[in-house]
């Protein structure tokens, strides 16, 4: 699977949750988008991931 | 003493704003700094952009906890995106993360002088518009162009002063004041604004606002800088509400013409 344009390791029952959790990242500080699919931050629902998801996950930064 | 109308606001997209200073959030050397420029630009719009987090470096929330966002109209941006595509998806990962539908929209193919797409930027403007959103857009500052923008729906026009980070000032003056003359919608001067007499300058030929982030970011004393564009601005839109005198190609005498002290009789006017 994908997630920010680099190869990301799958492994059977891998949720959205679950991956979050590997990246040590906070649901109310992201966006996550897989697929089509765009989920609000902080409201991010427990998905499970195929192996051939596209995952961005996105946060707000500096920028003019 | 003079007091400014207290009904001279700003309004975009129906929402009113008390300072016409919008500031970006970038460059700063550290959050504090640009927490504090920001209160002391007395900025009321600030802009954000989105990126991808750092798969191999975890725990950074970026921006969001340095910026107390109930405070302000956040701006998020799409810098960075080349397409109308990259554009629109930026503004939808951008409208979940703020809640606000408001975007500043950029599209810019060249990192040289991130000068923007304009055919690509009308194209997402069409697409943001329908889907919502309030579109800011970043643009040359083509007449033409700011007229289509306003056209499709277009919360405002952002027309650049000279490159974005170049603190060149106003080199597209003459444009600029067509756009200003022929506007339906607010005009904000953004990008190339190094100090605050070049804001002020904006405001003066009757742009509703101006944004500035390098020229405060980069500043010697950022906060000082951020407080000194603020005065300007306001001193910029006093004065073009007051209206400026004509400009003669002559000199025409301040004091009195007639009665001068002189050695010589007949007395002449000067």
């Amino acid at each position: 699977m994908q997630l920010n344009g680099q190869t990301y390791p799958y492994r059977a029952g891998l949720t959205l949750h679950a991956m979050i959790a590997d990246l040590g990242l906070r649901h109310d500080a992201i966006v996550v988008m897989r697929g089509d699919d765009i989920y609000k931050r902080g409201i991010i629902p427990d998905v499970p991931l195929e192996q051939d998801d596209v995952v961005e996950i996105v946060r707000m930064m500096q920028g003019g | 003493m003079f007091t400014p109308e207290t009904n001279d606001q700003l309004v975009i997209a129906g929402r009113p704003f008390n300072s016409r200073l919008m500031v970006g959030t970038g460059k700063y050397t550290s959050f504090e700094v640009m927490r504090d420029s920001i209160a002391a630009s007395g900025a009321e719009i600030v802009t954000v952009s989105i990126r991808r987090v750092e798969i191999n470096a975890p725990g950074h929330t970026g921006i969001l906890d340095a910026l107390d966002l109930s405070a302000f109209q956040l701006l998020p941006n799409t810098a960075g995106c080349r397409t109308t595509e990259e554009a629109v998806r930026v503004a939808r990962l951008a409208r979940a993360m703020t809640e606000t539908d408001w975007v500043k929209l950029e599209v810019i193919p060249d990192a040289k002088y991130l000068l923007p797409d304009p055919v690509e930027t009308l194209r997402a403007a069409e697409i943001l518009v329908k889907d919502g959103f309030t579109v800011l857009p970043y643009i040359p500052a083509d007449p033409v162009l700011a007229r289509r923008l306003a056209d499709v729906g277009c919360a405002t026009v952002m027309p650049l002063a000279s490159p974005i980070g170049s603190g060149r000032g106003i080199l597209t003056r003459a444009n600029l004041e067509i756009i200003i003359e022929e506007a339906t919608v607010p005009v904000v001067v953004d990008a190339g604004l190094g100090v605050p007499s070049e804001a002020a300058a904006c405001l003066e030929m009757g742009a509703d606002a101006v944004l500035v982030n390098t020229g405060l970011a980069e500043a010697r004393d950022p906060v000082r800088m951020a407080a000194a564009f603020r005065d300007a601005v306001k001193a910029g839109r006093v004065a073009y509400l007051a209206g400026r005198m004509p400009v003669r190609s002559h000199a025409s005498a301040s004091s009195p013409t007639r009665g001068v002290v002189r050695s010589q009789e007949p007395e002449v006017p000067v």
